[in-house]
């Protein structure tokens, strides 16, 4: 091995200086080392192959504006943009509109638990109507089955699966965004990709989100969802009806939550979870309105509030009846309340 | 399982990935400055080369393909997002028997009211099981001559298209809050200016001879943390991915969710 290192050393030209010495040995090492510096370099980046076409954002939407910052040309553009990216992606045309907040309403939720029974019809209506992933599953609300006695989330399971509902042992409460009036999803945000329109919803701007997930942290109420993965939504039950703060599809790794369906409340309708209850738990409506509902429910109900000493002033309220749950045994005659 | 495999091969190609490209380097700066170096050391380098070598180059031609953990969606039943009420009455003064529907005072014209009494004696309507707490008396809602209506207080009528003044003689609060619309359903349009507004009665939700609000079928529960090991569950224990070893045990929804396999 030294003898053909110096017949190497021998013939390389050189001036006096150490030259570089390039032996046999050498040379199988250096070029091994380097190779599998480049096979390192190679398999490093070969999860590159499996990119979808739709991971490497085009020049337009690289470029696109926040929604507070563009024009009413520009929003024409990009609606027409995203139109046709939700045709080329779920064969859907979308009717992407852009309801504008209402002058003189402020939207506030009731919902009564004493009346609640925990079915989570609200949850799959709310699914439905705002175009959540199904795979992986993104859900905004999320039903707390709580045991009787006190309002205690830490004991509260939201996994629960009887072959009936209501339990008489427990009592229900859905918990969702409560459109603060402090939010501090929105003090978190590095990007301002969301923030608190006129009507007190909270929105998002899905294409300037950076996915943080921030705000997700910063939530005490646990309502806000990222997606993880590229949303998976099958065609046929892709809501068209959309708007482009609230229910327009999502792409992988941003942030979305409940926005009172914006696309519905704000041409008057009601949100999509209000529609489906069956037992009338959910009131909705514009507190300004000294008439409506739920203006009503905050003057003469008995209301709670939420983790009210976080300080977040929800729009979101739970309200009780004078009489508690009324899904225990039936009242007889020589039970309690009866006549014997 | 096929969750934990697939986080722990990402892993495992992060690491390999990293190992190799930060020891290739190394390796080329000791052979440069080999001279030195005994020719033990310098056949250990060479080794430890090829088998970086050998790992990186499997590594690229991805021998352990990502799977990924996310689980095809699940089935929700057309029924969790119907939006239909639990009753549709009929609304209307009418009995049905078979295929023939009378109306009630076809014949309770001829058929006098039963003397007053506190217990249900009857023999006809027998499917009609009255389960409304201590109210066990047909005649302290039905008007005992006119049985198109109800019976108010004073023993006047109440026609049948307002059920919900009958009811206000006992639910006074609740009938109440039904007025001002804290209890019942509503639907349609919170802003009556743009569309128009229902607001369920009494009894198109509650059946008036036996009024608690009907238990149902819940639907099914979030799915969220069962990403990439549904296979071999069934719906129970799906619905309890934080719990270990059935219902009874196991964390609460905030524990740990993780390798609980």
């Amino acid at each position: 091995m030294a003898h053909s290192r110096e017949d190497k050393h021998e013939s390389a030209p050189h001036s006096g200086q150490a030259a570089p010495e390039v032996s046999r040995r050498g040379f199988l090492a250096q070029g091994t080392a380097a190779l599998a510096g480049a096979s390192a370099v190679a398999a490093a980046l070969s999860p590159l192959r499996h990119l979808a076409p739709g991971d490497v954002p085009t020049v337009e939407e690289f470029f696109q504006k926040h929604y507070k910052e563009m024009t009413d040309e520009e929003k024409r553009q990009v609606f027409a943009r995203i139109r046709q990216a939700a045709e080329k992606r779920f064969g859907v045309e979308l009717d992407l509109a852009d309801p504008p907040p209402m002058d003189g309403v402020e939207f506030v939720y009731g919902l009564n638990i004493s009346r609640c029974i925990g079915c989570r019809r609200c949850v799959h209506a709310c699914v439905e109507e705002n175009n959540q992933s199904r795979a992986p599953e993104i859900q905004y609300i999320r039903v707390l089955q709580m045991e009787k006695g006190s309002i205690n989330v830490e004991t509260a399971d939201h996994h629960y699966d009887p072959p009936l509902v209501p339990d008489a042992d427990k009592y229900y409460m859905p918990v969702q965004c409560h459109q603060c009036a402090k939010p501090p999803c929105v003090k978190v945000c590095p990007v301002e990709a969301t923030w608190q329109e006129p009507d007190g919803i909270t929105v998002i701007d899905y294409d300037w989100c950076i996915g943080c997930r921030y705000c997700e942290a910063a939530c005490p109420y646990w309502a806000r969802r990222f997606n993880f993965a590229e949303p998976e939504i099958p065609q046929e039950e892709l809501n068209p009806n959309t708007a482009y703060l609230s229910n327009r599809p999502r792409q992988k790794g941003v942030m979305e939550k409940c926005t009172y369906c914006l696309q519905r409340t704000r041409v008057g309708r009601m949100p999509a979870c209000v529609e489906v209850c069956p037992t009338g738990s959910r009131k909705f409506g514009n507190v300004l309105d000294p008439e409506s509902e739920v203006a009503y429910i905050l003057q003469h109900k008995r209301v709670y509030v939420l983790k009210e000493d976080v300080g977040t002033i929800p729009r979101f309220f739970y309200y009780f009846d004078e009489r508690g749950s009324r899904y225990r045994e039936p009242i007889t005659a020589d039970g309690p309340g009866g006549d014997a | 399982m096929r969750a934990v495999d697939s986080r722990l091969r990402e892993s495992l190609h992060a690491y390999a990935c990293g190992a190799v490209s930060w020891c290739a380097p190394s390796g080329l700066v000791a052979c440069m400055s080999e001279q030195a170096a005994p020719s033990a050391i310098r056949r250990s380098r060479l080794s430890v080369c090829a088998a970086l070598l050998i790992c990186a180059c499997s590594l690229a031609f991805n021998p352990l393909p990502f799977e990924s953990p996310v689980s095809r969606p699940a089935a929700v039943p057309a029924w969790a997002t119907d939006a239909t009420a639990v009753r549709q009455p009929s609304l209307a003064p009418r009995y049905r028997a078979g295929v023939f529907t009378y109306g009630c005072n076809d014949c309770h014209k001829i058929l006098p009211a039963g003397a007053g009494d506190t217990v249900r004696t009857v023999i006809q309507h027998r499917e009609i099981v009255l389960e409304h707490g201590i109210n066990t008396w047909c005649l302290s809602c039905h008007h005992p001559v006119n049985r198109n209506a109800f019976v108010d207080d004073r023993g006047g009528e109440i026609p049948w298209n307002q059920p919900q003044r009958l009811c206000a003689k006992c639910h006074g609060p609740v009938y109440r809050d039904w007025q001002h619309g804290s209890h019942g359903r509503t639907n349609g349009y919170w802003d009556t200016t743009r569309g128009e507004q229902t607001r369920r009665r009494c009894i198109e939700c509650h059946d008036p001879h036996r009024p608690p609000f009907p238990s149902m079928r819940p639907a099914p529960g979030p799915n969220t943390l069962r990403m990439g090991r549904q296979h071999g569950r069934d719906r129970h224990e799906a619905h309890h991915p934080l719990r270990i070893g059935g219902p009874g045990g196991g964390a609460g929804p905030h524990g740990t969710g993780l390798g609980e396999e």
